[in-house]
């Protein structure tokens, strides 16, 4: 879904640019799809993230804790991580309903904001499980983070 | 002043547990702003931040810049780049080097990330440089310090990040790279010059290329340059902006990729799924960092460290080599990303009220980035690189990438001591 998610953003702005500088017709409300659309590419793509440990850490001590350790600390870390996750969730639910209360929409097309803070809830919720999962899941290889960040 | 020192201390201690850092960043941030304001506010903030971040289509530059970069990293345009690079100045003493960090140049024109160069160059120019008996240790060094010109030449994702939390203007950051990454890219020549004639074993002449086979070479890289005229050009003609460019160089780049033949759909899912992931990864980086800039800002820290540093009685200039000083040292043991996203709430406050350009010192960051990325023993670049070329041995990296530290710590210096370098190219776009 977030790669869908994506392309259509790239594919939106393409368009978009084209239209407006060509032809000096822009996509309407092109500017409020991608921010919709923004937001299921980050929030879609976090459960991969935290499933492959691609997040930022600080692993240049690792090499000098014993293994028990490690496994102590692995607990630690994603209990930790699960409950923010959660915590998070519910924050952006209790958002999402007083954006429904207030019945908020996106300026041009009249799009309803609640439903994709919703959504961004229930991914952080399914993120947050899946860290709790891995509090006992062993230790996978994992890839190398970062991804091509830097 | 106390507070927030601690709720630095706290994430220091948190990220040692190796908890990843934005869960560190947001929690010690949303924890401050209910210390010193109440949990109301707090999570109402936290809400609010979260809720801006995901829907910010400025922010939209961030993956479509990463996904240009991975779609032209999938064409292949690597090995033209390379191999028109080699047709000029292959049969040179130590040429492929050379080629090498043009050819670094070159993709960094493009993808904005060091290590995807890195790791596209090691792809491409180490077989050959092997094949013609250039020691290891000079193979690897150029490939891990070419790589880190990725992003220094714009585009850049480490300027777009620096650009959103300081609220510094991306097409100038970008301008502000491009004379440095040339620079850079130049001096690292030179010191290949200068290494290889010590030791000319290290490194021996490729063959020579005819001239019509070199005009050849070259007409394989115009789709990267009609990529880079258009994308960057359009940038700082102000024909587009930012996001505009970053959005019609990866739809370039996509179709590019595509009629060369290089994309099925398994491999553009890929592709995308992976932009997708980094995005999600810096872009949890950068909630938590605002959230955490947000609490550092409701306390006395940023007014007391100004004054203190006032009372100090340095010269600005002295500041600004202070800072670099600690951030060489820090990134020789700190991954980069962490050591920036922790320290700009910092230093920026005080860069502001000492009077520097904003766009100067992100010129900077970049640089000491740069050097925190091939620094050992903790350096992206040299993991990258030995995780894909095992047989080298991190030993050898390290002792390859050493020169071109001390150069790149030179070109620092010339960067403080001449803000013009950077500057002058922004000057021109406003």
């Amino acid at each position: 879904m977030c790669a869908a998610a994506l392309f259509a953003i790239m594919a939106l702005t393409f368009f978009d640019v084209i239209g407006r500088k060509a032809v000096s017709q822009s996509i309407p409300g092109s500017l409020e799809l991608t921010e919709l659309l923004m937001v299921m590419v980050i929030f879609g793509a976090l459960p991969l993230v935290s499933e492959r440990g691609e997040h930022v850490v600080f692993d240049s001590l690792d090499s000098f804790f014993p293994g028990w350790f490690s496994k102590l600390q692995k607990a630690f870390i994603h209990m930790v991580c699960g409950a923010a996750m959660l915590a998070l969730a519910y924050l952006m639910w209790r958002t999402a309903k007083q954006f429904a209360q207030n019945g908020d929409v996106t300026a041009q097309l009249h799009i309803a904001k609640a439903p994709f803070i919703y959504g961004m809830s229930i991914f952080c919720a399914f993120t947050g499980v899946l860290h709790l999962g891995l509090i006992v899941k062993p230790n996978a290889a994992l890839a190398e983070g970062e991804g091509a960040a830097l | 002043m106390i507070e927030s020192l601690l709720g630095f201390a706290v994430i220091f201690l948190l990220a040692l547990m190796r908890l990843p850092l934005a869960f560190a960043m947001g929690a010690v941030g949303i924890a401050g702003i209910a210390f010193t304001r109440g949990w109301q506010p707090a999570l109402a903030s936290a809400a609010q931040v979260v809720y801006e971040t995901g829907f910010a289509y400025t922010l939209s530059v961030i993956p479509l810049f990463i996904l240009m970069g991975n779609f032209v990293a999938r064409a292949g345009l690597a090995h033209e780049l390379f191999a028109a690079a080699y047709a000029f100045i292959g049969h040179k003493r130590g040429g492929l080097a050379h080629a090498t960090v043009a050819a670094c140049a070159g993709f960094g024109a493009i993808c904005g990330s060091s290590i995807a160069t890195a790791a596209t160059m090691s792809k491409v120019a180490y077989p050959s440089m092997k094949k013609l008996g250039y020691s290891d240790s000079l193979a690897t060094g150029v490939m891990a310090a070419g790589g880190t010109l990725g992003i220094m030449i714009p585009p850049s994702t480490i300027m777009v990040i620096y650009g959103i939390i300081t609220e510094t203007n991306i097409g100038q950051l970008f301008a502000a790279g491009v004379i440095p990454g040339l620079l850079t890219a130049g001096l690292m020549m030179c010191g290949i010059v200068w290494m290889t004639s010590r030791d000319p074993s290290h490194a021996p002449a490729g063959e020579k290329t005819s001239w019509p086979n070199r005009w050849k070479a070259l007409r394989g890289i115009w789709g990267v340059a009609l990529l880079v005229i258009v994308v960057l050009g359009g940038i700082y003609g102000g024909f587009f902006t930012a996001t505009e460019g970053a959005g019609f160089g990866a739809a370039g780049a996509f179709l590019f990729a595509l009629a060369r033949g290089r994309l099925t759909f398994k491999s553009t899912y890929e592709v995308l799924v992976e932009s997708a992931r980094t995005t999600a990864m810096l872009f949890t980086l950068l909630i938590a960092a605002t959230i955490f800039a947000n609490f550092v800002n409701f306390t006395t820290m940023p007014g007391d460290l100004k004054e203190w540093i006032t009372h100090l009685g340095l010269s600005p200039v002295m500041i600004i080599v202070a800072m670099m000083l600690i951030y060489i040292v820090l990134g020789t043991v700190m991954e980069e990303l962490t050591m920036v996203l922790l320290t700009i709430p910092l230093f920026f406050p005080i860069v502001q009220s000492l009077g520097f350009d904003p766009v100067w010192f992100g010129v900077l960051i970049v640089m000491i980035v740069q050097i925190g990325l091939i620094s050992p023993p903790v350096g992206m670049n040299l993991f990258v690189i030995n995780s894909l070329l095992p047989n080298v041995g991190l030993g050898n990296i390290f002792k390859g990438c050493w020169p071109f530290v001390a150069i790149m710590i030179g070109v620092l210096g010339l960067l403080i001591a001449f803000p013009q370098i950077s500057l002058w190219l922004p000057s021109l776009m406003k």
